[in-house]
Formats: C-alpha cells, sequence, structure tokens
C-alpha cells in the first residue's frame, strides 16, 4: 500500500450547489473535475492521506476579522459560512496535531476580501485564510504567523487585513498589476505605520513559467521566512498562474505548483482562484495534495503539458533576476526607508474600494494610532453607493492599553456622530458591537 | 419453498423457509474442503425436505476469500494504460504486470494512441510466462472504455481469459480498479471450477430451483452470471447476517446490528429498513477493491473470546480465541463460560465454567457470579464503545454541498438488534451498556442463513452524459452511445432505468416490482469562457439491498 512520508489533511468542499451566475467562472462544477481526478488517482486511499468533513463557521469567527455592512446575513451566504469553515476544520487538525499539514480545498475563494466587507470583490466576500488565522491565534495561542499567497492575481484583501499587524507577515507573488486585476501589488506597498515591512508585494511580468517562480521562491520568499521565523505558514494557493487558465497571463504548471508547494511546505494551504477548471486544476490539485503528502511528482503533468507548455522567454528571466534583486535590496538587507512614527500619533488615509462583482463603490478613511507595543488601534470611516455611511474601530489583539483607550473613545465618539452604523471589534476582551 | 445457506469460519447454517416460516435450521461444522462442507449441509438440512418444492436456493460461501486468503490465485498477467500522475508502477500486481503507453483525460477525451507495439510486446512476455488469463485496466476507462476494448480486442486471442477494468464498476478510482480487475481474472478459472461443481453436487440432489450467490452488498447474483466478476461474491459473510437480521425483524427507526459470534462482533447499521452501504470498496486480504459492500465494522471479541485479569486489576476480552470454553473443556475462560456460570446458558460443564470464573476474580476476591456479571457487563461495555467509533466515523464522512452540510444528516441509532447463539444472554447486558431498547429475533442463532435465503438481487450503474463530446455511457452495462446536444437529465434517467432493470433481470431479479432508487443525480453546465457549450449529466441508480418480494409479502402485509 502507498504510504503519504508526511500525514496531511485534505478538505474539500466542492460546494456543488452554489455559483455566483450560472456561467460565472466561480461555478458549481469549478472542483468537479478535479474531484474526478482526485478519486481517479486513489489519492484518498493512501496511507496518511486523511480526508475532513466540513463545518460551517459562524458570524462569531468572521467578526474576528470582518466588519460586514450591514451585517454578516447581508454580504454572506451558506457558501461563504462554509467555505471558512473549512479552513477552520483544516486549522484544527493540523494543530491538534491530527496531520502534518493540511490542504483547504474548499470554495468560494477569499482573499481579494478587506477588513469592511460591502459585498462581493473579485468573486470574494469573506477573507478565508484572515478568519482562519485569527481563529488559531484565539485558540491555539500562535502569534507569529506567515502567508504566502501565490494566487496570480494580488492578494490585496489579505494585504488589507494584515497592513497594520507586525506579527503576520504576508507576502503576495502575483501577475504585475498593470496588467491584471485588482491592479495593486507593488513593492511599495510595504505595510502601515506599525508593520513596515511586513507586507511584501512581489509582481512578476506575463509569460513568468517555472524557472521564475521557483526563482522567487528560492532566493526571495524562503529567505523572507527564513528572517521572520513564523510559526506556521499559511498558502493562498491560487492555481491561476497555470498555462492554461483563461484570465490570466502566465505560464506556471502543475508540476511547478508542486515543486513550489514542496519548497514552501505550507502548513496549510488554501484554495483561491483558479479557473481552468478542466485542464488545470485538476492537475495542479493533484500535484499539491501529493507534494503535501511528501510524494514523489515527477510523473504529475498536464495531458497537454509537452504540446502547450512554454519556456520562460529569457527577456522575462533578466526581468524577474532584476525584480529578485531590487526586493532582496529592499526587504532582506534592510534597504527598506522605514519611517519612524512618534508613538501615539494618529495617521490617516483615504481611499476607494470597488466591487467588480457586485458593483459597489466605497470610500474609507482609515486613522491607525502608531505604536510601538501593540498593532495599534484601528478606525475606518466607510461610505458606500448603496447608502451605507458606517465607522469600524478594532482594537488589535494584545492591544496596550493606550491603544485601547483610544480604541474605546473612538467607538464612544461614532456612537454620537452620524454614521448608520458603528462597529467594535474588541479583540483583547473578545467582544463585537454594532449600533 | 427456499433454502438459504451460509458458509462461516466454523460452522455452517442452513435454513429451509417455507411461507416465510423457518421449517429447517442446521448447523454443519465447516471442514477444510468447502464443497464436503456444502455437501453435508446440503443433506443435513434437506433430509426430510420435499426438495421438489423448492422454488429458490442461495449460498453465501468463502470461495473467493479463501483463495484470496490462503494466496490459491490463478497467475494473472495485467496490461494497464495510465498517462501522467501518481507513477503506475506502483500498482503493480500479480507476476507480470505492464504498463502500455496511452492516456485517456477526465472527460475520456484521447490525450495519447494507445502504444499498439508496447501492447503486443506486453502480451508476448505475459505468453512467455505460461499465463493463461490477463486483466486489463486503463485510467478513466470509465469515461471511454476504447483503450481497455482495444487491448482486448488486439490480444484477446491469446488468453483463455480477459477481464476488463470498465465493467468491475462505474466508480473513479483507477488503483482499486486495477486490483479489481485482476482478481475477477484470477479468480476466474476457480470460480468456474467451484460452479460447476456446486451444480454437480446440486444436479445429483436433484435440486433444480434458481441457484443465487450472496455478495457483501447485501444482495443475490445468479449463478451462471455471476463468473462475469467472481470477485464480487467474496466475504460475503457479514451481509448474510445484516440481511438476516434485516428479515427476521425489518428494522424500522436507526438499527444498529450487532451479531454476536465466537471470535468476532460484527456491526452494521439499518436505516428504516435499508442498510448503509461503505462509500469505497471493500478490502479483500491486502486487497482495495471496488467491489460494493455494506458499511460493516468487525470488532476481535465474541463469545469464546479468552478472558483474563490484567496485573492492575482490569478485565480484559480478547482479542485472541484460545479454543472452546472452558465448559466444554477449552483451555481458556471464556464469555461463553460467564454465561453457563450464570445459568443464562445450559450447556457444558458448568462446574468448569465455574471454576474458570473464580479463578479470573480470585485477585480481586470476586466469587464466580460476581466475575462472570462483570466479564459480561464488560464484553458488553466494549462491544458498545467500539460502536460508538463505527458511527462516529460514519457521521465523520465529508459531504459535498450546501444542502448536504446545513441538513447534517447524522446517524443515532434508536434501538439495538442483536443476532447470534448468544444473543438472549448478552441482551440485558448489551442494552444497558447502549443505553437503548435492545431485542433478538426468533431465529438469531440463523439469521445469517435467513439473510442468504431472503435477499434479492441488487444492481447498480453508473450513467455520464456528456453533451458536448456526444456520448452517455454506462460502464457496469456495456453501454456507450452517441447523443444529441438537447440529451437531458429525464432521458437520462429513463434510459438508466431501463438499462438498469434489464441487467437486474439478467442477474436474476425478479421483473415484478423491482424498486430502482437514484443514488446520485447532478447536472452541470460545461462552460467555455461565458457561453455553455455542453452539459455534463451524472446518474448513480441502483437497487438496493433487501428482502425478496415472496418474503416481503408473507411478513408485511
Amino acid at each position: 500500500m502507498i504510504r503519504a512520508a508526511r500525514r496531511t489533511g485534505l478538505v474539500f468542499f466542492p460546494a456543488f450547489d452554489w455559483a455566483i451566475s450560472p456561467s460565472h467562472p466561480e461555478r458549481e462544477e469549478r472542483l468537479l473535475y478535479t474531484q474526478d481526478q482526485v478519486l481517479e488517482e486513489g489519492l484518498l486511499d493512501i496511507d496518511g492521506i486523511v480526508e475532513y468533513r466540513v463545518r460551517p463557521a459562524t458570524y462569531e469567527d468572521l467578526r474576528r476579522v470582518h466588519f460586514c455592512v450591514p451585517d454578516e446575513a447581508a454580504v454572506t451566504t451558506e457558501s461563504h459560512l462554509i467555505s471558512a469553515g473549512g479552513c477552520l476544520v483544516a486549522a484544527d487538525a493540523v494543530l491538534n496535531g491530527e496531520v502534518e499539514s493540511a490542504f483547504a480545498l474548499v470554495r468560494p475563494p477569499g482573499h481579494h476580501s478587506r477588513r469592511v466587507v460591502h459585498g462581493n470583490r473579485g468573486f470574494c466576500n469573506i477573507n478565508n485564510e484572515a478568519v482562519m488565522i485569527e481563529y488559531i491565534r484565539g485558540k491555539y495561542g500562535i502569534k507569529k504567523i506567515a502567508i504566502v499567497d501565490t494566487d496570480c492575481h494580488h492578494g490585496d484583501g489579505t494585504q488589507d487585513i494584515y497592513w497594520h499587524d507586525p506579527n503576520t507577515l504576508f507576502i503576495s507573488i502575483h501577475q504585475d498589476g498593470r496588467t491584471l486585476y485588482p491592479g495593486s501589488g507593488f513593492p511599495d506597498e510595504a505595510g502601515g505605520p506599525n508593520a513596515q515591512g511586513f507586507t511584501v508585494n512581489i509582481p512578476l511580468p506575463p509569460q513568468t513559467g517555472e524557472q521564475g517562480f521557483l526563482h522567487v521562491m528560492d532566493e526571495l520568499v524562503m529567505p523572507l521566512l527564513g528572517k521572520f521565523e513564523p510559526e506556521i505558514v499559511i498558502n493562498s494557493a491560487g492555481q491561476d498562474n497555470h498555462f492554461n487558465d483563461p484570465i490570466t497571463n502566465m505560464n506556471f504548471s502543475a508540476r511547478g505548483y508542486a515543486t513550489l508547494n514542496a519548497l514552501l511546505k505550507p502548513d496549510i494551504a488554501v484554495l483561491e482562484g483558479g479557473y481552468a477548471v478542466e485542464n488545470a486544476l485538476p492537475y495542479v490539485n493533484v500535484g499539491i495534495i501529493m507534494a503535501m503528502a511528501g510524494m514523489d511528482t515527477s510523473n504529475v503533468k498536464e495531458p497537454n503539458y509537452d504540446r502547450d507548455y512554454q519556456q520562460q522567454p529569457p527577456e522575462i528571466t533578466r526581468n524577474i533576476e532584476q525584480i529578485v534583486v531590487q526586493l532582496r535590496d529592499l526587504f532582506l538587507e534592510s534597504g527598506l526607508k522605514t519611517v519612524p512614527y512618534e508613538e501615539g500619533r494618529i495617521v490617516e488615509r483615504s481611499r476607494d474600494v470597488f466591487y467588480d462583482t457586485d458593483g459597489i463603490h466605497e470610500r474609507q478613511h482609515e486613522k491607525i494610532r502608531c505604536c510601538q507595543q501593540c498593532a495599534g488601534a484601528l478606525a475606518i470611516a466607510s461610505t458606500s453607493n448603496l447608502g451605507q455611511h458606517i465607522l469600524a474601530v478594532q482594537i488589535p489583539v494584545e492591544a496596550c492599553t493606550a491603544c485601547r483607550q483610544v480604541g474605546l473613545a473612538w467607538f464612544e465618539e461614532g456612537t454620537r456622530g452620524a454614521f448608520s452604523h458603528v462597529y467594535l471589534q474588541d479583540r483583547v476582551r473578545g467582544v463585537y458591537e454594532c449600533t | 419453498m427456499i433454502l438459504g445457506l451460509d458458509v462461516g469460519g466454523t460452522q455452517t447454517d442452513a435454513v429451509v423457509i417455507d411461507k416465510g416460516q423457518v421449517v429447517v435450521a442446521t448447523k454443519t461444522p465447516t471442514g477444510e474442503d468447502l464443497l464436503t462442507t456444502l455437501r453435508m449441509a446440503l443433506e443435513n438440512t434437506l433430509r426430510d425436505v420435499e426438495t421438489a418444492r423448492l422454488n429458490r436456493m442461495a449460498f453465501s460461501t468463502t470461495m473467493a476469500t479463501n483463495a484470496i486468503v490462503q494466496d490459491r490465485l490463478e497467475d494473472t498477467g495485467m496490461i494497464v494504460s495510465a498517462g501522467p500522475g501518481i507513477d503506475p508502477e506502483w500498482f503493480a500486481v500479480g507476476p507480470s504486470y505492464h504498463v502500455v503507453e496511452g492516456c485517456l483525460d477526465h472527460q475520456g477525451f484521447e490525450a495519447k494512441s494507445l502504444n499498439r507495439a508496447a501492447v503486443m510486446d506486453a502480451a508476448a512476455r505475459i505468453q512467455e510466462e505460461k499465463i493463461k488469463v490477463i486483466g486489463v485496466t486503463g485510467k478513466f476507462s470509465v469515461r471511454n472504455p476504447s483503450h481497455e476494448l482495444l487491448i482486448a480486442d488486439w490480444v484477446g486471442s491469446s488468453f483463455s481469459h480477459v477481464a476488463m477494468g470498465h465493467r468491475v464498476s462505474g466508480v473513479l478510482n483507477f488503483p482499486r480498479r486495477i486490483v479489481t480487475t485482476y482478481l475477477n481474472a484470477a479468480l476466474h478459472g476457480l470460480h468456474k471450477e467451484f460452479l460447476s461443481a456446486l451444480v454437480h453436487i446440486l444436479n445429483e440432489k436433484g435440486l433444480s430451483a434458481p441457484r443465487y450467490l450472496l455478495k457483501p452488498d447485501g444482495g443475490t447474483i445468479n449463478l451462471d452470471k455471476s463468473i462475469d466478476s467472481p470477485a464480487s461474491i467474496a466475504q460475503s459473510g457479514p451481509a448474510a447476517s445484516v440481511m438476516g437480521a434485516l428479515a427476521l425483524d425489518g428494522c424500522e427507526g436507526t438499527t444498529l446490528i450487532l451479531d454476536v459470534g465466537g471470535t468476532t462482533t460484527d456491526m452494521s447499521v439499518v436505516l428504516n429498513g435499508t442498510p448503509l452501504l461503505k462509500p469505497h470498496g471493500i478490502r479483500l486480504g491486502p486487497f482495495q477493491t471496488l467491489i460494493r459492500s455494506l458499511m460493516t465494522h468487525s470488532l476481535g471479541i465474541g463469545g469464546d473470546s479468552e478472558v483474563r485479569m490484567e496485573e492492575r486489576g482490569g478485565l480484559r476480552i480478547g482479542p485472541v480465541r484460545r479454543g472452546r470454553p472452558m465448559a466444554m473443556g477449552g483451555p481458556a475462560p471464556t464469555p461463553t463460560d460467564a454465561m453457563i456460570t450464570l445459568d443464562l446458558l445450559k450447556t457444558g460443564n458448568r462446574d468448569s465454567a465455574k471454576a474458570a470464573m473464580e479463578d479470573v476474580g480470585k485477585p480481586l476476591g470476586w466469587d464466580a457470579a460476581t466475575t462472570a456479571q462483570r466479564v459480561l457487563k464488560h464484553l458488553a461495555e466494549t462491544i458498545a464503545e467500539s460502536a460508538k467509533a463505527f458511527i462516529y466515523g460514519i457521521n465523520s464522512q465529508p459531504v459535498y454541498t450546501i444542502h448536504e452540510v446545513l441538513e447534517d444528516q447524522k446517524i443515532e441509532p434508536t434501538s439495538v438488534l442483536i443476532i447470534g447463539g448468544a444473543a438472549p444472554q448478552i441482551g440485558g447486558y448489551i442494552g444497558k451498556a447502549f443505553g437503548l431498547p435492545h431485542r433478538f429475533p426468533h431465529h438469531h442463532g440463523v439469521a445469517n442463513a435467513v439473510g442468504a435465503a431472503v435477499a434479492r438481487v441488487t444492481s447498480e450503474i453508473t450513467l455520464q452524459a456528456d453533451t458536448e463530446r456526444g456520448s452517455v455511457i454506462i460502464p457496469e452495462a456495456n453501454v456507450e452511445d452517441k447523443i444529441n446536444p438537447s440529451f437531458d437529465i429525464e432521458q437520462a434517467v429513463a434510459l438508466g432505468r431501463e438499462l438498469l432493470f434489464q441487467q437486474a433481470v439478467r442477474s436474476g431479479a425478479e421483473e415484478k416490482g423491482l424498486e430502482i432508487s437514484i443514488t446520485e443525480k447532478q447536472v452541470f453546465n460545461m462552460i467555455r469562457g461565458y457561453s455553455r457549450t455542453g452539459k455534463n449529466i451524472r446518474l448513480k441508480m441502483g437497487i438496493a439491498p433487501g428482502p425478496i418480494p415472496e418474503w416481503k409479502r408473507s411478513h408485511y402485509e
């Protein structure tokens, strides 16, 4: 009997009865062919690969991360709760020591969901990884966590959620934002005042192939992880860098994904995007599961690989090498110019957020208290063209007394203001309030 | 009148049922030779029976299981085509296993054509080893059997038998398909021999009624048809017990069935008269197969298990069986000795039983009766604990739709039904350990033979239609047809019904009142870019295990 070298948990939730709309890429059969391939390969019979049953996440789980406007019921469906819940099952399996690593093959995805949620952006409503991470922090007392987002699209939602958190290293490898949704994810986006250098964006040119991705892993991602020393590593395992993907321009492969995974050895991987449902996902997912289980993946490839896979052009290789040199300088050799913010200073920024799926325009004004002791009190005033005008206040995990007081004061003040709703997420007391 | 016979490890049980009543029940020791045992059991059972009135005979045998366990399988060559994925060499089975070039994708499209020279070479090498039977298996052959058919066509005439993977089951699982194909090929000759010897015995005794064999899914198949898939009748014993319990009781609600035997206790669950099936196939010795089976769990303790006192003062029962109970001259104390001590069972030498119990209880100063009670209580509690884990496992099975997650259907037994010789003796203890109402049916000692006797024919098909590819395929029925783009779910259900009906009748099912159930029904749009290019329809239909109409008529109406 075939045995996995590493015990691996698999949470498979294809949601065969849910779609954004009938012809939307995020539709019922997205994981159908993946399931076919996984079953036909006999992966679930392998000793050491354990399949788990999903459970829905609760609103309480979401409230450790999100401010849902006006409330959770309005912006989520059962499918979002189950998808996030699948990640919690994966986390429990790993942190209880039942398996060494786990893969949550769930949909819908989540990495475009930000802290404030008015609706669906980039196929996402709820940030599955963030909901999982904050669950892990609450239940297992783990502090330092790294997220490596290998989806082809910049993980802007995850970046937003961890922008101010120095205990979370967020690394996103993606197709250059000048050529693809959501249009962000440049090296100068490196974290907020309290977490400078803890967000690392690695934009890669279209046509990046196996060689380029693996170069980035070896020269940049692995050293960054070595420097940060996270207690656990999460992989946002989008699969749309694939050469068969219909909505991106990259040139990655199933074998490449498997090798990347074997290098990264994430504790938990979570499926993100990837819409070549017939000719990429089945092979990529088989490759990732086998790699996580420590199995030989050299025979895993797409049936059209030999015919259609193209080597990375030399000019792209040179381009990637330059990007790597530049980013190594910034993030590994202290080249990043950090701004020394004075303790207690309030830094503000404003921005517009567009929800492409739901057509919502949001205007945000954000305040963060600069702090050396904690992630800082955070307040976001948000107005949407649906008529909402809300204030969301976060007191982060292990907040210092000063930040707690500032957060509570902002909330108090907000309740007397002209907002339609005022929210308080107090991670110190573990309460969530909404007026 | 029906004859039912179940060959067990130590005993062979047989019954004759007339108008829904068990009129003869016998137990014959199981000997070394299966056919001799069958002959003796038939003689014991039919001595005073008017055999001309028999209209059905069903057998649950150990032929295939024994051949596998005793390593008597015929040398079998395997020709396998796979393509990318897990290295197919990892699934090597049998003395002459060959992987040939050729690849189909998950939709059944050919990604690489079959290499004819490689196939011919593999066949030549198998022949060189003087091997006469082969198995042919392709990855995704249930989506498109063409590569398997081609191999059979090219080299089949060089062998006495060719077993093909797509005929085994429509379920996707390449490694299990390889193994099951191998077993079907390797058991073919043995099975054929066994059938002809059995038929010879039956004819000799003038027994001409229709003949059936029991399968591990609790269904039967007629003797002649079973030659297509000899592995599918292996390990039918646990199914015989479940079907017997179900037939004798009806099993309304959620019933946990316990078959407390000499060395093992088998458990299973019946939901409102329908037994639960395993999600994957049965395991036969070292082989994980695609053979459908009832969901059963076997715990290694029973009435003849050894009882001893651990050094720290805890009772321990099994998993070892040293021999017969001490009351019958055996070497070690057993739960049966406890039953005899408490006068629950009037057999053997009660003084020996008492002495055995006293000996066990001595370190703690318990007398024989106290020890005996504690032994039976411990036996029942161990079974209850194992049953709890069994049910937990069933309830932890993954689900794949929102509907199922929200419904969150959990199995929770509402009663315990006990069968096996010791059911009345152990019943009270079991009921208490489970905290549930318990009962045991009349004829609980030969429930397994009753199960074989009255189990109806089961059958199943897997249909996949792909309107983009323009084909519908039902591998179990050997059907692959062209379809129009307008082919829909109603047409698929109608086609499935018709073919399942035909297949069931061929396997010996009674045409009247055939109950077909749809166990899976899914329709997916297939989309390229933003437009629909076709529909992917998936159906699983089957005839669930249950008692034959004749039994139902005499019992439930």
